[in-house]
């Protein structure tokens, strides 16, 4: 493996490079990748990432598909290591602490850092408000009060108003949109530092997609997110980083740049960028 | 220039027309082949229908002999001026039997397709999986064999242990010895034979569980345990009732390793760790061809019972309704 790449951590004085808090759950939390790679059997997908996902802000990751992209994002928060022959090398910190590090459970490493699925996955024959709550049964935790946080959880997934009068119903039985929206309202029930989404609104109609947008606009300041999208309009929408993923033919995948959005898009340094988020290819 | 943007008024009074009726025209092959399969299917429901029917129809001497009395009694003397005989011992045997294997069989198969489903190692997996389908096309007397030669020697001490130690458990109570030839060893050798089709059933069930809401599980921070009783259990909850009346039919019908464990005693008892009992399809297949034509009509109406037996069981397995999906009646 060649670490050629320059670093491509995003540069901002506001921020440090590297965080070393201590760990406190709710509070919005720092990622920190390096040198990541991955492989999918011998096949080497992703090659020597590193990329800082900064506290409470968006960071989105653009690029073709194949890219690697969502396999980032899934080892971000260990569920690359679900799929059968994965492997990874690398580090991933959550605020200085290396998740990969000995003695992390993944479920742990899970709880907080969450992830909403391209496909809507709501558990069908659990009601909603069950399925709002499942992640707290997971950690046998039980909230002060079920119903605030039910309440609570919703109305930040931009869902409340639309099912309060029917929080008995299955989570199988609501509209596409609504059941992306509730798994965001499950996510966020945990109250996760991180949460990762993986083209969030491939599936869904504008509405309920600019619905999904303002939800994302809104948690930010709770949550950092950090967002996989193949829509370029969106990446501009919603948020305030950049990271630009390329696989060249034969090639495993890169970041080729990263940084604000408003210079990703405005004035990317590399031409591959440049084509890119223009619509030249891809 | 004025334009009537007034629809209603420019339109008449419009009726709704009466609905189509669509006309299907079969093209020749479609009605070959729709003939077919409509033969194939009633051939089946005939059959079923015509072996009820003659079973009924050959045993019925035999009842009139017996009267209700056939199913309060046990025995088979056929012969002789005062011939008695009785299936009760035969249901209960045959109940208890199946109550046995599947308390057995059916925890070691769905945990074993558990295991090949979720915990397997991806390299052992495929070898195991074929293994376990190889193992349900043992015949079963090679299991009988077996059992009578190595699992019955080494389960006395088990059943001798049980009956000291639980005996307040009216069915491990034993009044008289020996220990071996046993409704409770019968039970067992059914209970292991039945493992590999109804685990291998279990895993195809379990694998179909949808990999996104096994990820949503996951993803949420549930251990691999939590993920299988939200996701995998509710969606195979359907399978697993299918795969387990499967293999409790197998276990109701067994006759060849169960009659080379039982002797031939006609005791109606509950004491299942104790020598002797019986089954229907046991009682069948050790006296066919003796007891003279009384027999063999005592014989074919006891085939009646246990084919009402398994069809009633079978009924009420498939009006289980599957209404399995992820997260059903879960409580964590």
């Amino acid at each position: 493996m060649t670490a050629t790449l320059p670093s491509t951590s995003l540069d901002d004085a506001e921020h440090p490079q590297v965080f070393t808090g201590t760990p406190s759950a709710g509070e919005p939390g720092q990622v920190d990748a390096h040198d990541v790679c991955a492989w999918f059997g011998d096949r080497l997908v992703l090659e020597t990432v590193d990329l800082v996902m900064e506290k409470s802000k968006v960071t989105a990751l653009i690029g073709p598909s194949g890219c690697g992209k969502s396999t980032f994002l899934r080892i971000i928060n260990r569920m690359h290591e679900v799929v059968p022959g994965a492997q990874l090398a690398g580090s991933v910190k959550l605020d200085g602490v290396d998740i990969y590090g000995p003695g992390q459970r993944a479920m742990e490493t899970r709880r907080h850092i969450g992830m909403v699925f391209q496909k809507p996955n709501p558990f069908p024959a659990m009601t909603i408000a069950e399925n709002v709550l499942a992640g707290l049964k997971f950690s046998r935790t039980s909230p002060a009060n079920k119903d605030d946080l039910i309440e609570e959880s919703l109305t930040k997934g931009g869902l409340w108003n639309e099912v309060k009068d029917r929080l008995g119903e299955l989570g199988g039985a609501l509209s596409g949109g609504q059941q992306q929206r509730l798994c965001i309202a499950r996510s966020l029930a945990v109250k996760p530092r991180v949460l990762l989404m993986d083209e969030p609104c491939s599936a869904l109609d504008p509405t309920s997609t600019l619905r999904i947008e303002q939800t994302i606009k809104e948690i930010a300041s709770e949550v950092t997110v950090v967002i996989v999208t193949h829509n370029m309009q969106q990446a501009q929408r919603v948020s305030d980083y950049c990271a630009f993923f390329l696989a060249e033919e034969n090639q495993p995948g890169r970041v080729i740049e990263a940084g604000r959005t408003t210079t990703i898009f405005g004035s990317p340094t590399d031409q591959r960028t440049f084509d890119y988020v223009n619509g030249q290819f891809g | 220039m004025t334009i009537d943007l007034e629809p209603s008024t420019a339109r008449p009074e419009r009726t709704v027309p009466a609905p189509l009726v669509i006309t299907r025209d079969y093209s020749t092959p479609d009605r070959i082949y729709r003939a077919g399969v409509r033969i194939s299917g009633a051939g089946v429901f005939l059959l079923l229908v015509v072996i009820g029917f003659f079973l009924a129809w050959s045993g019925y001497p035999a009842f009139q002999q017996a009267g209700w009395k056939f199913f309060t009694r046990s025995g088979f003397q056929t012969l002789g001026a005062h011939p008695t005989f009785g299936v009760l011992a035969s249901i209960v045997g045959t109940v208890e039997v199946a109550v046995v294997a599947m308390l057995v069989g059916a925890p070691i198969a769905i945990a074993t397709a558990l295991f090949l489903s979720e915990y397997a190692p991806l390299k052992t997996r495929r070898t195991l999986i074929a293994m376990i389908d190889l193992a349900a096309a043992i015949p079963s007397i090679i299991f009988g064999l077996w059992a009578v030669f190595e699992l019955q020697p080494n389960v006395v001490g088990f059943s001798t242990w049980l009956s000291r130690h639980l005996d307040f458990i009216p069915f491990f109570k034993v009044v008289s010895p020996p220990l071996n030839a046993s409704i409770f060893i019968a039970g067992l050798v059914v209970g292991i034979m039945i493992v590999p089709i109804v685990a291998s059933i279990c895993r195809e069930v379990f694998s179909l569980a949808p990999a996104g809401e096994r990820e949503a599980a996951l993803a949420l921070g549930a251990s691999r345990w939590q993920m299988i009783r939200t996701v995998v259990l509710p969606f195979g909850r359907g399978g697993m009732v299918g795969a387990v009346m499967l293999g409790l039919g197998r276990a109701l019908e067994e006759t060849i390793a169960v009659s080379i464990i039982l002797g031939g005693s006609f005791t109606v008892t509950a004491h299942i760790l104790q020598h002797g009992g019986s089954t229907i399809s046991q009682l069948i297949a050790i006296n066919f061809g003796s007891g003279g034509k009384l027999g063999l009509q005592d014989l074919l109406l006891c085939g009646f019972v246990l084919f009402i037996l398994t069809l009633v069981i079978n009924l009420a397995a498939s009006a289980i309704v599957n209404n399995s999906r992820s997260g059903a009646g879960v409580d964590l």
